[in-house]
């Protein structure tokens, strides 16, 4: 199978730009996500594949053939892209069977009566779903409907598969099985997938890639490891995970040691030792420092804080302390700046030390 | 390699992918999706129809020569005439004055009783809810002779009265008489309205008030009454309008007392008269549909679009009802006096009527039973046919609009049609001609037109005329419906390979039955009783009930009119009682 290009497609809607120069290219039997907050662009830009909105420019492609371009206008209509979409609503016609929802598209192909009911069953045994297959979908389940959605996208082969937050629906614990079944059948197909999710977890667990949508913008595309460990702004890294985000500026004094910068942290007189990166903003510029709360390390030691060799050690005081099972949660204050931070253990405070490794903190330029 | 191998012409798509099974094919007449095709044809079919009664009538009104006859020039000489004629202004004086009254009385009796029914404690509510509904099944027109058998000068009721005291305190040949039997019905409109307004709002608003100290009179005062604002003006004016239109009681009851109105002046000009002045008749229907059209903006205006037709809901839970006491048995002598005397008296006495000689108090009325006024219907051709015809018109019709409403909203609603805005409002905009006009509108059309002499005068002319008047109801009845058809259905048939028309034809059509069953018996109900536009359209051949009996009437033959009426009543409970069940039995499957 061929991949799919998205190439520099924009489209604004009542003198709003919802998409701004969207360029990605899905590879062949890849898993992709778009993952972004609600309203970020991610579900226009699936419309746009599918065929069920229209970019005002830009190019979408699978392999040669071009399914939109804006200059010279070409548009093929939803019908005549061969692909397969299912819906966060699973979109199940309610007045037809389980077997019609999946024989509709083959026979629209005018396959064959025997090669379609071989066609249904072999699509339904994948979602294990061959023994409802002459029940309605109203006397579905939820996940038992979202099953046969899967089943119904897949059934007629099409290029590529297009998932519209289909396991939003489920309650929580539904949707950790059907994430680990829907992985499993993506790889069993091995057919190229687009999916598109606001669950972080989801398109952590799931995806090859994944496309970081905000307000339009593609703000990263990466894999997961990727995404999560070198955000590209500050953005993605307040969005995936729990970041702390602490503006500062560059220490002017900032050694010239190749290695890592010092930051000055907003008015708290506090510095922090941060690793230097390629973006990193000239000394004396604003910088935003992303600190990740589950790499702080909360000790109760009162070791003098500051430089360290290796380590930054401040203090700080517990303003909240929550325990949510598995751990506790801490809200934290050093001078005006608020931290979070988490620990399996219970801290009483008042003052506590974190310990952060500069390698853990993510330094980003700052727009003053 | 690849530069030796001559090149091929490039296939419209590229071959399917290994093991795929590719895109379905489909046919482009003209060179675009065959949609394109449909929504045109859709949308000229529904602009010709909506347009074909109105462009002759302003036309017409600024020749000095009846459309169709050669030489004939612009002039502006029949506004003039209008105007200047002396009653002109004391007809438009009364149409307003009489749509005042009907209006105030309508929303009098309405408003007070959806409260009641809807909001409070209230002995069989149910019940009462739907008697309060009937009128709407029920012509005006029969409405007006059931109210004159009763309430006329020689009325039973009357009579009985005068017989008591001496003296009448009414008189239903006077403004404020006509008006009230137009309120009459009219009531259900408004009850309609309010009741459904009431049924969706919230109870806990009430439930605050409570909470807060109100009692139950005070919580509907300050709560419940107030919120009704918005469905009472929008009931208020489409009550004005279609006071202003109607053509029944001006007719029936003015003509009599020498009232004109609106309605019977154009009536008048137009087929009393022995000539009639066709640039007159033209100017006045011009003015006349200009009022219509201004007061079905301001509504359009006032409540947006997605409230012009709300439909008849479901009641929400009945659970925390207010307990007015005392009041309670006022409120039912309020309600019951009116349901029983404004409504069932006089359809109970109109059928009497069909089944008697005469119908007076000072005579058992079981002394004078008779079949004669049936026998008269039947002994004479033209009548009879006039039953038929009616069935005829109101079955194919209401095939034909719901057909071709279901196409409308298909393409206004669930297409990437260009002019689907406009398409829409077309298909509604019927709702702002009165019958009348469309019924001279299409009589000078077909004069006009070549080949429209073909058409006038026979059924499929009343077809059209009473199907154009009805396509906004259809509007209204399936629109909803496509509203609540999530637009995940149809963009998941396009994306599994349906075009626009599979995706129409396999899964939209079929989810929209029971709104076309709806629509087809609503168009029914209303095409049967229809009779306006036949005034001028209608031929010898092509009479229908309402003007057969217009016709009766006028020759003082009351207990026919009677036994008319009670044929058309049972046939339209018939169909409503059928396709009842039918609907009915499809909700249960």
């Amino acid at each position: 199978m061929p991949e799919l290009a998205v190439e520099n497609i924009t489209k604004s809607f009542h003198g709003t730009t919802v998409l701004e120069d969207i360029d990605f290219t899905v590879a062949d039997g890849e898993f992709f996500t778009l993952l972004g907050p609600s309203g970020c662009g991610k579900s226009t830009t699936l419309s746009c594949v599918a065929g069920l909105e229209h970019p005002d420019s830009g190019t979408i492609r699978v392999g040669d053939e071009v399914f939109f371009d804006g200059l010279p206008r070409t548009a093929v209509p939803p019908e005549g892209r061969n692909l397969g979409l299912v819906f966060q609503s699973y979109a199940l016609w309610p007045h037809m069977t389980i077997a019609d929802n999946l024989a509709l598209p083959l026979k629209l192909r005018k396959v064959a009566k025997a090669e379609q009911r071989r066609l249904i069953d072999d699509a339904l045994t994948k979602v294990d779903m061959a023994h409802l297959r002459d029940r309605y979908p109203h006397q579905l389940s939820g996940g038992q409907q979202q099953r046969v959605a899967l089943a119904r996208g897949i059934v007629y082969s099409p290029g590529v598969l297009l998932l519209d937050e289909p396991l939003s629906n489920l309650d929580a614990k539904m949707r950790g099985q059907a994430r680990m079944w829907l992985k499993d059948l993506q790889r069993e197909v091995g057919i190229t997938t687009v999916y598109v999710t606001h669950d972080q977890i989801e398109a952590m667990s799931l995806s090859d890639r994944i496309a970081v949508f905000m307000h339009g913008r593609l703000q990263q595309v990466g894999t997961p490891v990727e995404v999560y460990e070198t955000p590209a702004t500050p953005e993605v890294a307040g969005f995936i995970g729990r970041c702390n985000l602490l503006d500062g500026r560059i220490d002017e004094e900032s050694p010239a040691d190749a290695k890592t910068l010092r930051v000055e942290l907003g008015t708290t007189g506090r510095h922090l030792r941060v690793v230097r990166t390629d973006t990193a903003p000239a000394p004396g510029e604003a910088a935003t420092v992303g600190l990740r709360s589950e790499r702080i390390t909360l000790t109760d030691r009162t070791d003098a804080e500051g430089d360290h060799a290796d380590v930054n050690v401040l203090r700080a005081r517990i303003e909240q302390c929550s325990y949510t099972g598995a751990r506790f949660e801490y809200v934290l204050t050093i001078g005006d700046l608020r931290v979070h931070a988490e620990s399996a253990v219970r801290h009483t405070g008042p003052e506590i030390s974190l310990v952060i490794r500069p390698e853990d903190c993510l330094l980003y330029p700052r727009a003053t | 390699m690849a530069t030796q191998t001559p090149p091929a012409p490039a296939p419209p798509r590229p071959a399917p992918h290994a093991g795929g099974l590719g895109t379905p094919r489909y046919r482009r007449p003209f060179g675009a999706g065959r949609e394109v095709t449909i929504h045109w044809l859709t949308f000229l079919v529904t602009a010709a129809l909506v347009l074909a009664p109105v462009i002759p009538v302003l036309y017409q009104s600024i020749r000095n020569q009846p459309l169709y006859a050669a030489g004939g020039a612009f002039t502006l000489s029949n506004y003039v005439h209008l105007f200047t004629e002396a009653d002109f202004g004391s007809i438009i004086l009364d149409t307003l004055l009489f749509a005042v009254l009907t209006t105030v009385f309508a929303l009098a009796v309405a408003v007070p009783m959806a409260v009641l029914l809807e909001r409070t404690r209230f002995p069989a509510a149910r019940l009462f809810g739907q008697v309060l509904r009937w009128p709407i099944y029920i012509s005006p027109l029969v409405l007006a002779f059931g109210w004159i058998v009763v309430y006329g000068p020689a009325g039973f009721l009357t009579s009985a009265v005068r017989e008591g005291l001496g003296w009448v305190p009414w008189n239903l040949y006077t403004l404020p008489g006509m008006a009230f039997v137009e309120a009459v019905a009219q009531v259900p409109v408004a009850f309609l309205f309010c009741a459904n307004a009431l049924a969706a709002s919230d109870t806990s608003l009430e439930n605050a008030a409570r909470s807060v100290g109100a009692g139950p009179i005070r919580t509907l005062r300050s709560i419940v009454v107030p919120m009704l604002r918005p469905p009472m003006l929008y009931a208020g004016l489409l009550i004005f309008g279609t006071a202003v239109e109607t053509l029944s009681i001006p007719l029936i009851l003015g003509e009599p007392a020498g009232l004109t109105l609106f309605s019977s002046f154009l009536y008048e000009q137009g087929i009393d008269s022995v000539s009639p002045d066709y640039g007159l008749l033209g100017a006045a229907s011009t003015f006349m549909l200009l009022t219509t059209i201004g007061l079905v903006a301001v509504q359009a205006r006032l409540l947006g679009h997605a409230q012009r037709f709300v439909s008849v809901r479901g009641k929400a839970s009945r659970s925390r009802l207010l307990d007015i006491g005392g009041w309670k048995w006022l409120g039912f002598a309020f309600v019951g006096v009116y349901v029983v005397f404004g409504a069932l008296l006089p359809m109970a006495a109109l059928i009497l009527r069909a089944f008697t000689s005469l119908l007076t108090p000072l005579v058992n009325p079981f002394d004078l039973l008779t079949l004669d006024n049936f026998r008269l219907i039947f002994a004479y051709a033209p009548y009879t046919e006039s039953i038929v015809n009616s069935i005829t018109v109101a079955f194919i019709g209401a095939v034909a609009v719901t057909l071709l409403g279901t196409a409308v909203v298909l393409v206004a609603r669930r297409s990437d049609f260009r002019f689907a805005r406009l398409l829409e409002t077309a298909a509604q905009s019927p709702h702002a001609v009165p019958g009348l006009i469309v019924g001279i509108g299409f009589f000078w059309a077909f004069a006009w037109m070549p080949g429209g002499d073909a058409v006038r005068g026979t059924l499929l002319a009343l077809i059209i005329a009473f199907g154009v008047r009805a396509l906004p109801s259809a509007y209204g009845a399936i629109s909803p419906a496509t509203m609540q058809l999530g637009a995940e259905l149809d963009q998941a048939a396009r994306v599994a390979g349906a075009d626009w028309w599979r995706t129409v034809s396999r899964i939209l059509i079929r989810l929209l039955v029971p709104a076309m069953l709806a629509s087809f018996l609503l168009i029914w109900t209303q095409m049967i009783r229809e009779y306006a536009p036949a005034m001028f359209l209608a031929g010898a051949e092509s009479q229908v009930i309402g003007t057969t009996a217009i016709d009766l009437w006028t020759q003082g033959e009351t207990g026919s009119v009677a036994a008319l009426a009670t044929l058309q009543i049972a046939v339209t409970a018939l169909v409503a009682g059928l396709a009842g069940l039918l609907l009915k039995r499809k909700h249960d499957a």
